[in-house]
C-alpha cells in the first residue's frame, strides 16, 4: 500500500511549506555547514599547531629530560583527546565528509562506524547544503530508532530533475515520521509503501535540491 | 630528509617546518596550497611531500596535488595530513598509491617519535596508515567478518592492526618484541582465518588486501 505522509483525515489537512519557511531552513543548513568549517579551521587547526609546538620543546628537552618528554607525551596525548571530542561535536552539527564528499561517502562511513548492516547506494552526485543535511539525519535517526537484531536496511540515494530521491527501506511505517521531521521544513514530501511484515515497510522521501 | 610542504593554515605549516628543521630535515619548499607546491617542485628535487588533505585546490586539493605530483615524480614519497583520519580518503589515498604513502591526522606528527619513524617509513617504500583508523577498522568489521576477526587470538589481532597500519613484518616484530620468524607465523596463520590467499612476499599488496577485507561488507547492494 502507498500512500502520502503524514495520512490526511477529516480537517487534519497539513499546511504546504512556505517559501519563507523553506528560506529559513535552508539557510539554517548552511550556517551549520558553516559552524563546522569555523570548528576545523579555528579551534582544531590551533590545537594540532600546539602539538607541533609541544613536539618542539620535546626534542629540546632532549637528551636527559625524560621526565619532561614523558609529561609532554601525555599532554600531546590530552590534546588529541580533546580533539576526538571536537570532531564528535563537528559530526552532530554537520559531518566534514558530508560537505566534502557527499551523501554516498558520509552515509558509507557512518554507517561502518555504527556497525550497522545497511546497503547504501548512492553516486557521487551533489544536492546542496541543506538537502544532503537533511537527508543524512533522516537516515541517522532511521538508523536510531532501529530496534537491536533488526533486518539489514537498504538506503538509496538519487537525483530526480530538481529533487533528491531518498528511500529507505527495511524500516517500520513509524519511521516516515522520522524522515518527515528533518525533510518537510525544506518542502519535501514523503511516502510509505507500507510492506505487510514488520521491518518490510518503504519510505520515500523527495526534498527539493540544488 | 628533503622535505617539501603544503598546507594552507599558516599556524601549523609554521609550527610544522619549524619541527621539521629541529629535528634535522630539509626543508626545501613550502607553499599555501597545492597548485604553488606542483610549481616549486619542477625545479627543487625533494625526498617527501607533505601535503594537507583539505587545501585549495578546493575541497580535497591534497589528493589532486598527490596524482600530479605522484605522475610528475614517481620517486617522491606522499604524506596527507588531515583533521580527519576516514576510510573514504585512506582508499582514496591507495587509489594513488601504495608505495611511499602515508596517511596520518595532524595532532599526531607533533610527536617527534610518530614523525621520524612516519617520515623513515615513507623513505623506506612503506605505506604509513593512521593507527586511530587502523584500529577503528580492525574493532569495527561488520557482518560475518565480525565474527572471524573475534576468532583471531589476542596475539594475532595486534598483529592484524599492525598490518593494518601497513607495517612490516620487521616492523611489526620491532612493535611486539617478537622475532620476524614469528611474526610470518601469525600473519599466515591470520590469512588463513580470513580466507585470504595473497603473495605474501609483496608488502603493499599484502596490506592492501588486509585493509579490503576490513573495510567491505558481503551483501552490499
Amino acid at each position: 500500500m502507498v500512500s502520502r505522509f503524514p495520512h490526511r483525515t477529516g480537517d487534519d489537512v497539513d499546511e504546504p511549506v512556505t517559501e519563507a519557511c523553506r528560506r529559513t531552513h535552508q539557510d539554517r543548513w548552511r550556517r551549520r555547514r558553516l559552524l563546522q568549517r569555523q570548528l576545523h579551521d579555528g579551534a582544531a587547526l590551533r590545537i594540532s599547531a600546539l602539538t607541533l609546538r609541544l613536539g618542539l620543546l620535546e626534542h629540546r628537552a632532549a637528551p636527559d629530560g625524560q621526565a619532561v618528554q614523558d609529561c609532554i607525551g601525555e599532554l600531546q596525548d590530552e590534546l588529541h583527546a580533546v580533539l576526538e571530542e571536537l570532531r564528535d561535536v563537528a559530526a552532530q552539527i554537520y559531518p566534514p565528509l558530508l560537505d566534502e564528499a557527499g551523501l554516498g561517502p558520509a552515509l558509507r562511513e557512518v554507517v561502518a562506524t555504527l556497525q550497522a548492516p545497511v546497503a547504501v547506494v548512492a553516486s557521487e552526485e551533489r544536492f546542496g547544503a541543506a538537502a544532503e543535511g537533511a537527508a543524512y539525519f533522516a537516515v541517522l535517526q532511521c538508523l536510531a530508532a532501529q530496534p537491536a537484531g533488526a533486518p539489514s536496511m537498504k538506503v538509496v540515494v538519487r537525483r530526480e530533475t530538481d529533487t533528491l530521491m531518498l528511500s529507505v527501506s527495511g524500516v517500520d511505517a513509524f519511521h516516515a515520521e522520522l524522515i518527515d521531521d528533518q525533510v518537510r521544513p525544506l518542502g519535501g514530501i514523503v511516502e510509505v509503501i507500507t510492506g505487510s511484515l514488520p521491518g518490510a515497510s518503504t519510505v520515500i522521501a523527495r526534498i527539493p535540491c540544488e | 630528509m628533503r622535505v617539501a610542504l603544503a598546507e594552507d593554515g599558516t599556524l601549523f605549516r609554521e609550527g610544522l617546518l619549524m619541527l621539521l628543521r629541529a629535528v634535522g630535515h630539509q626543508v626545501v619548499c613550502s607553499a599555501a596550497d597545492g597548485d604553488e607546491l606542483v610549481a616549486l617542485l619542477t625545479t627543487t628535487p625533494a625526498d617527501v611531500a607533505i601535503l594537507d588533505i583539505r587545501m585549495p585546490p578546493e575541497p580535497d586539493g591534497g589528493l589532486i596535488t598527490a596524482e600530479r605530483l605522484r605522475a610528475a615524480h614517481p620517486d617522491l614519497g606522499l604524506l596527507f595530513l588531515s583533521h580527519y583520519a576516514e576510510s573514504h580518503y585512506l582508499m582514496r589515498i591507495l587509489e594513488i598509491g601504495t608505495e611511499s604513502i602515508g596517511y596520518r591526522l595532524k595532532e599526531k606528527v607533533g610527536s617527534v617519535e610518530v614523525l621520524t619513524d612516519t617520515l623513515n617509513r615513507i623513505g623506506n617504500g612503506e605505506i604509513v596508515i593512521e593507527p586511530v583508523l587502523a584500529k577503528r577498522l580492525v574493532d569495527r568489521t561488520r557482518g560475518d567478518k565480525k565474527d572471524v576477526v573475534a576468532a583471531l587470538s589476542d596475539r594475532e589481532q595486534e598483529v592484524l592492526r599492525l598490518m593494518a597500519e601497513g607495517r612490516s613484518n620487521n616492523g611489526i616484530a620491532g612493535q611486539l618484541y617478537i622475532t620476524p620468524k614469528a611474526v610470518e607465523k601469525h600473519i599466515a596463520n591470520i590469512f588463513v582465518k580470513l580466507g585470504l590467499h595473497i603473495d605474501t612476499a609483496a608488502h603493499h599488496r599484502r596490506v592492501l588486501a588486509v585493509l579490503t577485507y576490513l573495510r567491505s561488507q558481503r551483501n552490499q547492494g
